[in-house]
């Protein structure tokens, strides 16, 4: 029976690890830096509402209807309305300061008051800009609301003229009627999200996780090289250890280093996001243990086969731009063709796959079988190729 | 007759068909410090590489304590210590930290470790230092700490490489001390160095390596009296008499 002392390749992962927490600069870097990633993915997809300015010139001043238009519009989620004189829109639209700009023409409210159609105007430069269309959507919503009102009112006073009721208690009933309307609508819209939610963060944050994780490359490469240089590799070799226990060693010391540097990044987005549930968060960090122990046994083959720590660190960046380029990170890959054949040599592909079944798309576990047997092979084979490539290297054993 | 603790025979060695070590061959006897003396590149660390198990001969073999560094290799592995000449061990741990690692790794159980780590730095002299950093030592204890790592475990054979380069007279004497105590305890030593005198006090027999191969082996006296009077040569004398006054590097 092969009994394997599990003891000393601990103490090695313990080493190491203290070593880490001595080094305050490494210490405070790498746990500053998923808390760093996670505020880019915030700052990119945190805001995930609408949020825009319309820029209006209102010219009927003092107006009635024009005033309630401004007031409504400003009332909308996400519209902040920013007046503006003639003078000054003109210029910043010159200037493409503005791509869109809303005009009240003057009279507007008195024609209205008269029962005359009214006309809003908008100013653009090209198409307006994303932001300046839906602003302009918002604007006409706002503007055919009122227009429906101003129809009730005046079909119901025309229908009522002559009756013996007031005009203000018209006015006063209408009114409410309109008020209750606006809420509690007789048609609203409900959103039912089928297979998971759309919001770009759910695709970025498996890409992001992924790449995250594959920066343990560099590190673990470089993990034995700086052994090698600092001459403490020759020397564990003389004693009782077996070249697999010290392998053993760094692969569970940046597999512990992986996980608690994931747990922060996948922790932030559980809990700023809310984009898990407790079982899917679980099952997440399940699925990036396996992750980062197939990623960092391709860091011990690395390390195994380089001389220097820039050899390693070169070799490491280039694995990962690749895997990432191949792994569908940044852009998608094709579901055919030569590069849908490359990416299956990719890591990449099988973890931001599993991931995204799991965070993206509600998947469990068992949906992800392959892909976390393809990564615990590549995890497996990759620690028996970095001894076996130690073994023949220059120096090795 | 003293009984041979290592012996070594026929071994060869090259990198890129360029021969490190070339039909080297000696023995050490039990409670010997056996010198191994040579210019830059002459194949006394790949020599002693070889003996420590971290490199495989090409051919030829060693045996230690009878075990076959090519058959018992984790038996060997058991019974040696090595100093190497560079410093190895983790300067952002301390001392004590250094030690109980490494004793670990040879075999001891937590508190062996912790006792012989203690027992070796006092050995020393470092035991008030016993939790500073290494990185915060001088040159001379670094080399001690870097000696007494070698010394976790007990080893019966130990491999010194050049273990005062570069340190200050008091260190150096105190490592002196410590390895003739350590021989007076029967521990076997092979030595390297560059400082002659160093071997002429603690060897009780050289061999001077160049080009890969033992160019003479004795006494350092009888080494001495190949050349002249014992007491008026010294083996620097000899050193450069049998390896030529050109540069080595």
């Amino acid at each position: 029976m092969i009994r394997v002392d599990i003891v000393r390749p601990l103490l090695i992962a313990l080493l190491q690890v203290r070593i880490y927490l001595r080094d305050k600069a490494e210490l405070a870097f790498s746990l500053l830096l998923p808390i760093a990633i996670f505020a880019l993915s915030y700052g990119a997809f945190g805001e995930l509402q609408f949020r825009g300015t319309a820029y209006v010139v209102n010219e009927d001043q003092g107006g009635a209807y024009s005033t309630e238009f401004v007031d409504r519009l400003d009332e909308v989620d996400g519209v902040k309305v920013d007046l503006l004189s003639m003078v000054k829109a003109d210029s910043k639209l010159d200037r493409a300061d503005l791509l869109m700009v809303l005009y009240i023409p003057e009279g507007f409210s008195d024609k209205l008051a008269a029962g005359e159609p009214a006309q809003l105007v908008f100013k653009q430069r090209g198409n307006g800009g994303d932001e300046g269309q839906i602003v302009a959507s918002i604007v006409r919503g706002v503007a055919s609301e009122m227009a429906q009102e101003f129809q009730v009112r005046s079909q119901v006073g025309e229908a009522l003229a002559g009756s013996d009721i007031e005009q203000s208690v018209i006015d006063i009933t209408v009114e409410e009627l309109l008020d209750r309307e606006r809420g509690n609508p007789t048609v609203t819209v409900e959103e039912d999200i089928v297979g998971g939610d759309t919001d770009p963060v759910y695709e970025f944050l498996p890409g992001i996780v992924t790449m995250f994780v594959l920066f343990a490359i560099t590190l673990t490469a470089r993990v034995l090289v700086e052994e090698r240089k600092k001459g403490t590799l020759e020397r564990l070799l003389t004693t009782r250890l077996s070249v697999g226990q010290i392998f053993l060693g760094k692969f569970l010391v940046n597999l512990s280093r992986g996980f608690i540097q994931t747990l922060i990044l996948l922790g932030l987005a559980y809990a700023v996001f809310q984009m898990f549930t407790p079982l899917s968060f679980i099952e997440s960090l399940v699925l990036a243990v396996i992750f980062i122990a197939a990623v960092s046994s391709l860091g011990l083959i690395i390390g195994s086969i380089a001389r220097t720590e820039d050899q390693a660190t070169w070799i490491a960046v280039f694995v990962t731009m690749v895997m990432v380029m191949l792994g569908g990170t940044f852009f998608e890959i094709p579901e055919s063709g030569v590069l849908h054949i490359l990416s299956k040599v990719s890591v990449n592909t099988y973890a931001n796959d599993a991931f995204k079944t799991i965070i993206a798309e509600g998947g469990s576990l068992a949906d992800v079988g392959l892909q976390m047997g393809v990564l615990a092979g590549v995890a497996v084979v990759g620690l028996y190729l970095g001894r076996s490539l130690f073994r023949i290297m220059p120096g090795g054993r | 007759m003293a009984e041979a603790f290592l012996v070594a025979k026929d071994l060869h060695k090259s990198f890129n068909h360029i021969k490190a070590v070339d039909g080297v061959s000696f023995t050490i006897d039990k409670g010997e410090i056996f010198g191994l003396l040579g210019p830059n590149g002459a194949g006394k660390t790949t020599t002693i590489r070889m003996l420590s198990t971290v490199l495989e001969p090409d051919s030829g073999d060693v045996t230690i304590g009878g075990y076959s560094v090519r058959r018992d290799a984790d038996a060997v592995r058991s019974i040696i210590g090595v100093c190497p000449q560079e410093l190895a061990l983790y300067e952002e741990l301390s001392a004590i930290d250094n030690l109980v690692f490494f004793g670990r790794m040879a075999g001891l159980s937590g508190r062996e470790a912790r006792e012989q780590a203690m027992s070796h730095l006092k050995l020393l002299g470092l035991v008030e230092r016993a939790k500073g950093r290494v990185d915060k030592f001088s040159g001379g204890m670094k080399r001690r700490v870097n000696l007494a790592i070698s010394l976790m475990g007990h080893p019966q054979l130990l491999f010194l490489d050049e273990p005062t380069v570069g340190i200050d007279p008091q260190s150096r004497n105190n490592i002196y001390e410590t390895i003739e105590g350590l021989r007076d305890k029967g521990m076997t030593i092979l030595y390297t160095t560059h400082y002659m005198e160093e071997a002429d006090r603690l060897c009780k027999r050289v061999a001077i390596v160049d080009g890969g191969q033992i160019i003479t082996m004795d006494t350092p006296r009888n080494l001495r009296s190949q050349i002249g009077p014992p007491e008026q040569v010294t083996l620097e004398d000899v050193f450069l008499h049998l390896t030529g006054r050109s540069l080595r590097d």
